[in-house]
Formats: structure tokens, C-alpha cells, sequence
């Protein structure tokens, strides 16, 4: 079985409250993406990104690919899966900031598939994309799928 | 407070032959990068991204804001820290590694003050947090003053 390695560099530059670092892909996808704690517990809406848009990408992605995965074994490949991830990261008393949850909603069209095999397959996907059994440690993942005709 | 951060992605056809697109983040940081099976599960990435490089830059940029905290409470602000993840994906099995390096250049600290302030981010940034006990977790830690 092959080990897959990928990378990513970060420099970051003075303190907590008044620094601030770039982030740079291995594979050279995104490059020097600028973050800072204020921008990271602020609104989202500065044009900067946080390490929790970068997980809430990770798990969109993971989880849309073992969904197309889990619906090709079961004889039903879809035309389209939506995925949207929602991280959610909070104070934990005596624990710090955790990463506390993950709210996931996939949307499938055009898979041919009945309701309750639709059910187990998604089931599957999660068991199955790495990124949901990765965060369990802190976080809880929340599921709404449906099928679109 | 909580903080959420979300983002979609799109996933069109079967899983070896389809392909898939992150949208624009809804921060406008970056996107829409491009995600496909073969990049992911081979050495050959193409140039695209993958959840597993997407977990690196999370607890690489997660780890550095946790280090940079720590050592300026002990009065060491950091110059600059240079931090990498390289997280290891096993076609099959899952996610099995997570691999932290950092090289700081901290004015007035000595090494074992920098060693034991690597090894508390380490274990305390929210990433970490979320990933140990399912993936194993390592430090290398070096001071360059």
C-alpha cells in the first residue's frame, strides 16, 4: 500500500496578538496565504483564511471524495455531490480552544439510488473518509444528506 | 466565543474517473483548487491540492500561533518561526501520521526553554487537539539564533 505525503510551510512572524504568517502549499496549489489570531477568531470576511477554513476545506473535500467512492461500490455513481463543512472551534473549559464540532451537509444528484441504501452509503463515507475519524479526538460530526432526484 | 469557519466542495462522477473543485473559500483567501482521486492517492500530485495537504497547512499554520503564544508569555516573542506539517495518507487505511517541524529564531531564549514551549504548542493548538490518539503526532524542534 503506498504512504502518500503531502506538505505545507507556515512562517509566522512576532506574537500572538500582533503577528502574523503565510501559509504555502507543497504541491504549490496556494501559496503564501496571509493569517493572523485577530483574522482568525474574527468574522471570516477579511479575505484572510484560518487554520479552521483550511480543516472545514479538508473535510468538504474528503468527504465529497468518499461519498463518490461509497456511491460507485454501490453500483449508483452520481452525476453531482455538493458538499458544504462547517468547523466549529470553542473555549472548552479547562481545555482551551478545541475543535468541537464539524457540521456537514451533502446534497447528491442523478445517483439512482433508493433512500435507505442512500442512508448506508453515507454512513460509509463517513466511517470511511479519514478526515471525520481523524477530528473524533475533540470533535463531534453532524451529517444532513439528501438525495436531489 | 466559538468561531465558525466553513467551506463546499464539488464533486462530479464515479471516484476514479471524476473530479473535484473546492470552491473560493468563503474568506476570498484562496480557491477554487482542484481535487482529484489520482492526485490525492498518488505520489504524483499534478500540482493539486488534497484533503491531506489541507490538514498540514491547518495544523502547521495552528501550531505556529500556539508556539508564538506560548513563548511570548515567557517573554520570548519570536522573531520568526518557520513551521511544517506533512501529514501521511494510506490509500485504505486513513490518515496515519502528522509531522511537525518548526526552526525559530527567538532572541534570549536558550534551547530548553524553546524545546519545552515546542512541545506545549504542540500538544495545545486546537488542531493537535483534534487529531491526537487517532493519528500519530511528531515534534522536531530547533532554535537557530
Amino acid at each position: 500500500m503506498p504512504r502518500i505525503e503531502r506538505h505545507a510551510n507556515v512562517v509566522w512572524e512576532g506574537n500572538l496578538a500582533r503577528g502574523s504568517g503565510l501559509i504555502t502549499a507543497g504541491t504549490g496549489a496556494f501559496e503564501r496565504l496571509e493569517y493572523s489570531n485577530a483574522v482568525r477568531i474574527g468574522k471570516g470576511d477579511e479575505g484572510k483564511t484560518s487554520p479552521e477554513e483550511l480543516l472545514a476545506a479538508a473535510h468538504a473535500a474528503c468527504l465529497a471524495t468518499s461519498v463518490a467512492g461509497e456511491l460507485t461500490r454501490a453500483g449508483s455513481p452520481p452525476e453531482r455531490i455538493d458538499v458544504n463543512a462547517n468547523i466549529v472551534m470553542d473555549e472548552v473549559e479547562g481545555k482551551g480552544h478545541l475543535i468541537v464540532e464539524s457540521q456537514v451537509r451533502v446534497r447528491v444528484r442523478g445517483a439512482g439510488i433508493e433512500e435507505d441504501a442512500f442512508r448506508r452509503v453515507i454512513e460509509i463515507a463517513d466511517e470511511g473518509c479519514p478526515f471525520s475519524s481523524l477530528i473524533k479526538a475533540s470533535a463531534t460530526v453532524s451529517i444532513d444528506a439528501e438525495l436531489e432526484g | 466565543m466559538a468561531t465558525e469557519r466553513s467551506a463546499q466542495a464539488t464533486w462530479q462522477g464515479d471516484l476514479i474517473h471524476g473530479s473535484g473543485e473546492i470552491h473560493e473559500a468563503p474568506s476570498g483567501a484562496f480557491g477554487p483548487l482542484q481535487v482529484s482521486w489520482a492526485a490525492r492517492s498518488e505520489e504524483q500530485h499534478g500540482g493539486k491540492t488534497s484533503p491531506e495537504e489541507l490538514i498540514a497547512a491547518a495544523h502547521a499554520a495552528c501550531f505556529a500561533m500556539a508556539l508564538s503564544n506560548g513563548l511570548a508569555k515567557d517573554g520570548h516573542t519570536p522573531e520568526r518561526l518557520e513551521t511544517s506539517a506533512t501529514v501521511t495518507f494510506v490509500p485504505g487505511t486513513g490518515i496515519t501520521k502528522s509531522a511537525l517541524t518548526v526552526v525559530g529564531v527567538v532572541p534570549g531564549i536558550d534551547e530548553a526553554a524553546f524545546q519545552e514551549a515546542a512541545e506545549q504548542a504542540e500538544v495545545g493548538c486546537p488542531v493537535s487537539g483534534a487529531l491526537k490518539g487517532n493519528v500519530e503526532l511528531t515534534l522536531d524542534a530547533r532554535l537557530q539564533n
